[in-house]
């Protein structure tokens, strides 16, 4: 599992919302760095990392609720937590399976026709869950989830000017 | 599980102030799971108590280090085990069922099968049911859940060992007093030699009270 990556400058002093600033932005790039290749199921650590980057995230957008535009942290911490299970769909089976093929090799031969059995159910599991990842890795691109979530740290800081709020909304696209 | 309320937040106010409010609801919101939790069949309770884990467990790893006591960071890892081993039990509750389910739906199809090789007969012969189409599949899913029933029984009880230990070593009033604590700031630099070498007097800046702007 990727280490969570430092946030510069982050002290007891700093104000909550520049803190929630820094960090949303730090661990929306941290998302995004970790989507290549998840949909290889011949990797199933990618899709971990990327799911533990998405849970972390989700975190922060929460720990900071109250510096952000209460609106737009609906929607993004909506399409976050959508994307987080979507990632779940793939990486329990993902799991799953390699427990199973663990347990197999330790049991008796007799035993794994019916571990074997329940793996093919799995893997099963598993394909169906890379389809429905690759329809959230599709959406994510389509609302702009990481132009709105770089909008959204943007709005934390004590700088910014509130009439300037271009990016914060999702865009209108298909039903999720 | 939803998470409880925190009040009194401000994000005009200081990081650690804010953060040391969260962490207190949070770990209270852990400890709230006991006595409850330490009975083995209240699973939803010990599911609920494994994502309170996670909660905390993510807050600390924002600010235990820049904004809290040295113990804090202990308290990441001490909430993580907790959060590994409750998943790990979490993992037995969904699995067992699933396998019962799959030897209950497998049953029902090989007595099917035997019903449909009796055809008209007035009674079924036992031998009907032997070598029915998933009979080589019983064992290893028996097999199966039987470890998953007694890798929950052992894992709970690594559990109870867990949180005791955890209240032996003053987890909670450890933890509250870490985030009372904010970290020493880092000292300042030592003044600059002055040009004509001794080094001695401290720059004007540094000693006049009236350059203090608090």
């Amino acid at each position: 599992m990727a280490k969570a990556r430092d946030i510069p400058g982050l002290e007891p002093g700093l104000s909550y919302r520049e803190a929630a600033a820094r960090t949303v932005a730090v661990r929306s790039q941290e998302l995004f760095d970790m989507g290549e290749g998840v949909l290889d199921t011949s990797d199933i650590e990618r899709v971990h990392d990327m799911r533990v980057a998405s849970r972390r995230l989700r975190a922060v957008l929460e720990i900071y609720e109250p510096c952000f535009p209460r609106k737009a942290l609906r929607d993004v911490l909506a399409d976050v937590k959508a994307l987080a299970d979507a990632l779940g769909e793939r990486r329990d089976p993902d799991v799953h399976l390699s427990q199973l093929e663990e347990f197999a090799g330790a049991v008796k031969a007799a035993d794994r026709p019916g571990i074997e059995y329940y793996a093919e159910r799995v893997r099963g599991e598993q394909a169906a869950g890379n389809e429905v990842l690759s329809a959230a890795l599709a959406r994510i691109e389509d609302t702009d989830l990481r132009g709105r979530l770089a909008a959204l740290a943007a709005s934390a800081s004590p700088e910014h000017d509130p009439r300037k709020s271009f990016g914060l909304r999702r865009p209108e696209g298909p039903p999720a | 599980m939803k998470a409880r309320k925190v009040k009194g937040l401000d994000p005009d106010g200081a990081l650690a102030d804010n953060l040391e409010r969260i962490v207190a609801t949070r770990l209270n919101e852990l400890c709230s799971f006991v006595p409850k939790a330490l009975d083995p069949a209240q699973v939803k309770a010990l599911h609920d108590m494994r994502i309170s884990a996670k909660r905390l467990r993510y807050i600390l790893e924002v600010g235990a280090e820049p904004c809290f006591g040295e113990y804090a960071t202990t308290a990441i890892k001490r909430t993580r085990d907790l959060q590994d081993l409750l998943g790990e039990l979490h993992d037995c509750d969904v699995q067992l069922p699933r396998v019962r389910a799959l030897q209950e739906e497998l049953r029902a199809a090989d007595a099917l099968e035997a019903r449909a090789r009796a055809g008209d007969a007035p009674d079924l012969d036992p031998t009907l049911a032997s070598d029915t189409p998933h009979a080589d599949c019983w064992r290893g899913l028996e097999t199966m859940a039987i470890y998953l029933q007694a890798r929950r029984g052992l894992l709970f009880e690594r559990f109870l060992e867990m949180w005791r230990s955890l209240e032996r070593d003053g987890f909670r009033a450890r933890l509250l007093y870490a985030i009372s604590e904010r970290p020493a700031l880092p000292a300042p630099p030592p003044p600059a030699p002055s040009p004509e070498g001794n080094g001695a007097a401290p720059p004007a800046s540094l000693a006049s009270p009236a350059e203090d702007d608090g």
